[in-house]
């Protein structure tokens, strides 16, 4: 019977210790509701139920996965019939705010897309932050992030990411001409906005060690750029050129003068229980088509954004298969 | 301090204190409305200057007052929220507080210096990390057996906010049944009422009209805290101000964006407070 | 001495999964006690500015002077019925684009106010705009008695207020007084919405790298609890060293 839960994925076991605590809770936790369910039939216990809890007992402390974890993550938002996606809305064009205050850009696209694929109608879109799309996910606040969410080693270990990656960006700065600056080193001691969160925050700080001040959210960052607070943004290329690729004249006196550096590819971000799972899988094959079918190189295009390498690269590279 | 008529002011003396007046700017209506004047003259005053700085500008912009209007209504919207998470926060917040404060001053030991220890600490946590507390270690739903309750984002800002609403609610319950004198107690007793009796019947009644005035307060303090929940991620008037200023990327639309902003929470939480002085100074007059 | 503490925490890191990276880690360890030393500048430097916002306001709201009262009663009303969050991205976005800009060291221009100096401001005005109330309520309990006979005496009025009025107001609103400082301590967090790197910016800066919400958020909430035990510890003994024997309880 303990087969019933075989959409459980195994988890390294060593990944985090406290979860197989949790989990245990959990399942005892299950199983002592379940027992008080029976109420007055207590007496008469069906083995059957013993057995069930029994085996999520086991699993959960096998696999260290929570009840809630454990799940397939596909069934339940079919059976919702909504798509619970992590999404930015500042972070323009990827996912930002229409005068309207509806959130939309390339990355809503790609969660449409998803959940027409899944045949669900209705998409609810989390705005999260660098911060907390983790966390998020992990509490299953939402079903997957797709939310300019850089692939690292150190990530890896907490969401799953899905493969091929739909991005990639690197590490840039956006300041004003005036500034004048020429190479990494000359931020050094100077002032420079970034966003709480953001994984080259730590690596810029130890190699040009400049003076960053970190805010909340791209916005606040934003404005105090434009205010003169600090002397840089330091943030993904990607967002950078297609700010300034816009043609908008608030932009005109700001450039991106660095070497972009440390590569880095975006990922959709599931579950670690769901990697490996149909949802999981689900994701992946639509990664895949996105690539192959020219379908993200059109969104692209269709956002402004200036056209990728790594793009042009994985599709030529899926289509030849 | 009474003005004595003129003519009996002794001659060598100067003016007695005019710290001690009754301030008129506190107690009149007319200097109410003198008030919303001056800070609507402050409004246009600051679309003025803005206006004067971006009056150099080489492209020819909209507006400030066009840009403005057209972001109010979705500002305004948010704003309305915020309003409803503070309604909601308090309504939470004072059912437990209540509670908490009637366990501050419960005859069993453990049960009051638990509610003690629980007031103190929410109370004197910042309101921000409370949120942030919440917002990350509450799960996103509540297993109850085969039950699921789902807890959004903007529920759990709601309960993060609550908590220290509960604290403070509970401090002013305490605050409140301490204001009335022991003797009543006494006396009560004696007349062989329950203890029941006593807090129900006597106590709550006298120190009701006491916790009144403090508990708007708190709501005042309530509305304004609730910006915090713009910090972590949940979209309200203050992310909608940012978002916009920076889909405009205008310097000189910061002021009047701002400007309004804080006008909006003024307008909604100047009268509350207004109308906790003047029932204050009532309930200070009555006992 | 603290060799054997980050030993423990390692432990407890590695066979309970509880990282309390603070403990251990130098990098992180640097950053959280300059977060802390940053919040402990924050409150000391907002505590001292209020309480001279408060005095300077209470004053002026005994002024002759109309247009200084009605000034004051609007600073104090607008400062108390708006969000203090709001009020620093007002001065730190909006205000300070105004200003105008110095040139630093490296030739670039600089706002004159950095995003510290904006907190300090807007956190002293805000606390200020509440100690204004503060004082005014306590100037209005000393008994007229005493200034009378203050005045009897040949005192200005300047003098009445510093040598009679101030020192027996004072007293009388310490708890309150004690109350808003708290207050304060606790509103300095919101500097984290501006970038300027106090206890809750370390901390969410650590946990976006570390992966260890729980804990961090655990330390915060025991740090600040103590930072205000401490303050609320201090002006108790500051009430009762200044308390007059006889005369207020």
């Amino acid at each position: 019977m303990c087969f019933a839960q075989s959409h459980i994925q195994p988890v390294d076991v060593s990944f985090k210790q406290k979860q197989v605590a949790s989990g245990k809770i959990a399942a005892w936790i299950a199983l002592i509701i379940e027992l008080g369910s029976e109420g007055d039939q207590a007496m008469t216990l069906s083995i059957k139920t013993l057995i069930r809890s029994a085996c999520a007992l086991a699993a959960a402390t096998v696999w260290g996965t929570s009840m809630a974890q454990a799940q397939d993550t596909l069934a339940q938002v079919k059976q919702k019939g909504t798509l619970t996606v992590g999404i930015k809305n500042d972070y323009k064009p990827w996912g930002f705010l229409d005068p309207s205050g509806k959130i939309v850009g390339l990355e809503i696209d790609l969660a449409n897309s998803i959940a027409q694929k899944i045949g669900v109608s209705k998409v609810e879109l989390v705005p999260v932050t660098a911060a907390n799309r983790m966390e998020f996910l992990n509490q299953g606040r939402i079903d997957l992030v797709i939310a300019t969410m850089g692939d690292t080693e150190a990530r890896r270990k907490v969401v799953g990411m899905v493969e091929p990656n739909y991005y990639a960006g690197a590490t840039n700065i956006l300041s004003p001409k005036s500034a004048n600056l020429k190479n990494w080193s000359d931020l050094k001691g100077r002032k420079v906005c970034a966003v709480q969160g953001a994984y080259y925050n730590r690596r810029v700080t130890e190699m040009y060690s400049p003076e960053l001040v970190v805010y909340p959210a791209v916005p606040d960052a934003l404005n105090a750029l434009q205010g003169g607070n600090c002397i840089a943004f330091l943030f993904d290329d990607t967002l950078i050129v297609s700010t300034l690729s816009g043609g908008d004249p608030k932009w005109a006196n700001y450039e991106m003068p660095l070497n972009s550096e440390d590569p880095q590819l975006w990922a959709i971000g599931v579950r670690l229980a769901d990697l490996n799972g149909p949802f999981g899988q689900l994701v992946k094959d639509m990664s895949v088509d996105w690539h192959k079918s020219g379908y993200l190189l059109e969104l692209e295009k269709k956002w402004g954004i200036k056209q990728s390498p790594y793009l042009i690269e994985t599709n030529k590279k899926l289509k030849g298969n | 301090m009474k003005a004595l008529p003129p003519n009996s002011l002794p001659v060598l003396l100067t003016p007695t204190r005019p710290a001690l007046e009754p301030l008129p700017a506190f107690t009149t209506f007319v200097q109410s409305r003198a008030l919303a004047i001056i800070l609507v003259g402050g409004f246009i005053l600051s679309c003025g200057i803005s206006a004067a700085l971006s009056a150099g500008a080489t492209q020819p912009q909209p507006s400030i007052l066009d840009v403005l209007l057209k972001w109010a209504p979705l500002i305004g919207g948010g704003f309305l929220f915020n309003i409803a998470v503070s309604i909601a926060s308090m309504a939470i917040g004072t059912l437990s507080g209540v509670l908490l404060g009637l366990g501050q001053i419960s005859p069993s030991r453990p049960i009051a210096k638990i509610s003690w220890f629980l007031t103190q600490f929410f109370r004197n946590s910042p309101w921000l990390v409370l949120l942030f507390f919440v917002m990350f270690l509450l799960p996103f739903e509540l297993k109850l057996g085969s039950l699921t309750l789902p807890l959004p984002a903007w529920f759990k800002a709601i309960i993060g906010l609550a908590l220290p609403v509960m604290a403070n609610v509970a401090e002013i319950v305490r605050g409140g049944i301490k204001s009335i004198p022991f003797s009543q107690w006494e006396s009560a007793e004696s007349l062989a009422f329950s203890r029941r009796q006593i807090l129900w019947q006597i106590i709550l009644p006298q120190a009701f009209k006491r916790m009144i005035p403090p508990w708007m307060n708190l709501y005042a303090i309530l509305t304004m805290a609730t910006t915090l929940i713009s910090v972590v991620g949940i979209q309200d008037s203050m992310t909608l101000t940012k978002a916009a200023l920076v889909a405009e990327g205008r310097l000189d639309l910061y002021l009047p964006f701002y400007t309004m902003l804080l006008l909006m929470f003024f307008a909604y939480c100047y009268p509350i407070a207004r109308l906790t002085q003047s029932l204050e100074r009532r309930v200070a007059v009555k006992f | 001495m603290m060799e054997p503490i980050a030993r423990w925490f390692k432990w407890l890191s590695s066979t309970h999964g509880l990282n309390y990276s603070v403990f251990f880690d130098n990098y992180d360890q640097t950053l959280f006690l300059k977060g802390l030393q940053t919040t402990i500048f924050l409150s000391l430097a907002c505590i001292f500015l209020s309480i001279m916002v408060g005095l300077i306001g209470a004053w002026l709201q005994g002024s002759r002077l109309r247009a200084a009262r009605i000034g004051t009663a609007m600073f104090v009303q607008f400062f108390r019925n708006t969000p203090p969050l709001v009020q620093l991205a007002f001065f730190y976005y909006a205000v300070s684009s105004l200003l105008p800009t110095l040139t630093d060291q490296f030739g670039a221009q600089a706002p004159i106010i950095n995003n510290l100096g904006w907190a300090i401001i807007s956190f002293s005005l805000f606390a200020g705009a509440f100690n204004i109330e503060i004082f005014r309520s306590g100037i209005e309990a000393v008994p007229t008695a005493m200034t009378e006979a203050a005045e009897s005496l040949g005192y200005t009025r300047f003098q009445i207020y510093r040598i009679v009025v101030v020192p027996i107001a004072f007293r009388i609103c310490l708890p309150s007084l004690g109350n808003n400082l708290v207050n304060l301590v606790k509103t300095t967090t919101l500097a984290y919405a501006i970038g300027v790197p106090e206890l809750l910016y370390a901390s969410a800066q650590i946990w976006s790298e570390a992966m260890n919400v729980r804990e961090m958020m655990v330390l915060l909430l025991i740090t600040y609890v103590a930072l205000v035990a401490v303050l609320v510890g201090l002006m108790q003994r500051w009430e009762r060293s200044l308390r007059i024997p006889g005369y207020i309880a």
